[in-house]
């Protein structure tokens, strides 16, 4: 106690130095208009940057809700899209048409939100995994897409999660087109490079530029049609020289991807047991 | 009231006189104004009890900003000057000197004397204004007030010691 009043008496002129400057500074700036609006501005700053980086901190945990919102959104103004572009077609292939019946439309499809668990990049056959099961309504053989285009076909589920072929698999085949034409071809992904992947079939009547979109032409019944897969970077022939060989720079960044969504009830049961029927027929045929 | 704190009012008192009658209207180009309210502190002797030195700087600058319309920076100046002022003085202070040595040009000699003066004009003056700009736009408008006003006040402050000085000296040889 007698040390702390000895420490008090040695150092008192610094607690009356700094009382008196406080009050000092206090009546300079409420007393002084020009000084108060400078201090005032000053702390409006700081508090407002203070403000701008508690509030970034808060958005980036954010971030995840926001992206998935944007997603959802994509979804739906990519299927408004793809309603219109069926409907512009339509009207231009056949114009006296009825508008198409809602119920039958071929876009009139679902989407289930998921997300990326783990990937593959650099194996041969790729596979993916994501968060979203049969409990969700995924079954195999449904599309996966994101908001840049096709990233593959769910290929296993179980209660909780897929596994996803995705188009960096040397097994995956995906049907498209030329976007603006009617000619198609199989995408199949060659062991190298997660960026590209090559187009065979493309007949050499058609006329191919670089830079043309490639799309889903929805000859399966996974992907509706219209759904882009990748831009032509480079044209080649095929190894029998009868078709072009294409090398397309997919519009999916694999290495990045991390919400995806799967098309839930595109497939059409009547289509398929059409489809299996015709197959076994052929089959009988065969034998 | 002892003869110390009579010296100092009077002091004190004369030097706001002259301050707010005379030196608040000069304006050399514009802006610069001697504040010799610094020489409340400077013929303080040495060993001066801080706190006292302080308050003393703290009242004279409340009285200098209720007349001069200027609350609050007299006050902060004429603290910060009271609590550098026993330091400025160790600084200049000759070694032989004694422990309550009154500064002036007698006891320090010129050359020490006059350093310690102006070393003190000129941080009153900084912080004078400095805070009066309370910003760096326009600082070279501010540097030229902190230098022109910290040479006007240093010249006032030696004219009247010799002024002083002289006055003692024939004082004295009316007394011999």
């Amino acid at each position: 106690m007698r040390n702390l009043i000895e420490f008090l008496q040695r150092y008192l002129y610094w607690l009356v130095f700094l009382v008196l400057e406080v009050i000092s500074l206090l009546s300079l700036v409420r007393y002084n208009s020009y000084q108060g609006s400078v201090v005032f501005t000053t702390a409006n700053e700081v508090v407002g940057t203070a403000y701008r980086m508690g509030s970034n901190v808060v958005a980036y945990f954010h971030l995840g809700e926001e992206n998935a919102a944007l997603e959802t959104e994509n979804e739906l103004l990519r299927k408004q899209l793809h309603d219109l572009q069926q409907q512009m077609r339509q009207m231009n292939v056949v114009p006296d048409s009825l508008p198409v019946n809602e119920e039958q439309s071929e876009s009139d499809y679902r989407f289930v939100q998921a997300q990326v668990c783990s990937m593959t990049l650099h194996k041969a056959n790729n596979l993916m995994t994501i968060d979203k099961g049969e409990r969700d309504g995924v079954r195999p053989e449904m599309g996966v897409v994101s908001s840049n285009g096709v990233v593959g076909i769910v290929y296993l589920t179980s209660q909780h999660y897929s596994i996803v072929i995705p188009l960096l698999n040397q097994h995956s085949q995906t049907s498209c087109r030329l976007r603006g034409s009617e000619y198609f071809g199989t995408m199949q992904w060659e062991r190298g490079d997660a960026d590209y992947s090559y187009v065979n079939g493309i007949p050499r009547h058609a006329q191919v530029k670089k830079g043309d979109w490639i799309e889903t032409n929805g000859f399966s019944d996974i992907f509706p049609e219209g759904i882009p897969v990748g831009k032509v970077v480079k044209i080649g022939d095929s190894v029998d020289g009868m078709a072009y060989r294409l090398t397309v720079k997919l519009s999916v960044d694999f290495k990045t991807l991390r919400n995806v969504s799967v098309i839930t009830n595109y497939s059409k049961p009547e289509r398929r047991l059409l489809e299996q029927k015709a197959d076994s027929l052929m089959m009988v045929s065969e034998e | 009231m002892s003869t110390t704190v009579l010296t100092r009012l009077w002091r004190m008192l004369l030097l706001l006189l002259v301050q707010l009658v005379l030196l608040n209207h000069i304006h050399l180009f514009g802006y610069a104004t001697p504040v010799v309210l610094a020489y409340l502190t400077i013929p303080c002797h040495r060993g001066s009890s801080r706190v006292e030195l302080l308050i003393w700087g703290f009242v004279g600058g409340l009285i200098y900003d209720v007349f001069s319309n200027t609350m609050g920076l007299g006050m902060a100046t004429g603290t910060m000057l009271a609590m550098l002022q026993p330091v400025l003085l160790k600084l200049f202070a000759p070694n032989d000197a004694p422990e309550d040595l009154l500064p002036s040009m007698r006891t320090m000699g010129a050359r020490l004397y006059l350093l310690y003066v102006f070393l003190t004009m000129l941080i009153y003056h900084v912080v004078f204004y400095a805070l009066d700009a309370f910003t760096l736009q326009n600082w070279p408008v501010t540097l030229m007030a902190m230098a022109c006003s910290t040479l006007m006040a240093f010249l006032f402050v030696v004219f009247v010691q010799l002024l002083s000085s002289s006055i003692r000296s024939s004082r004295e040889q009316q007394h011999s």
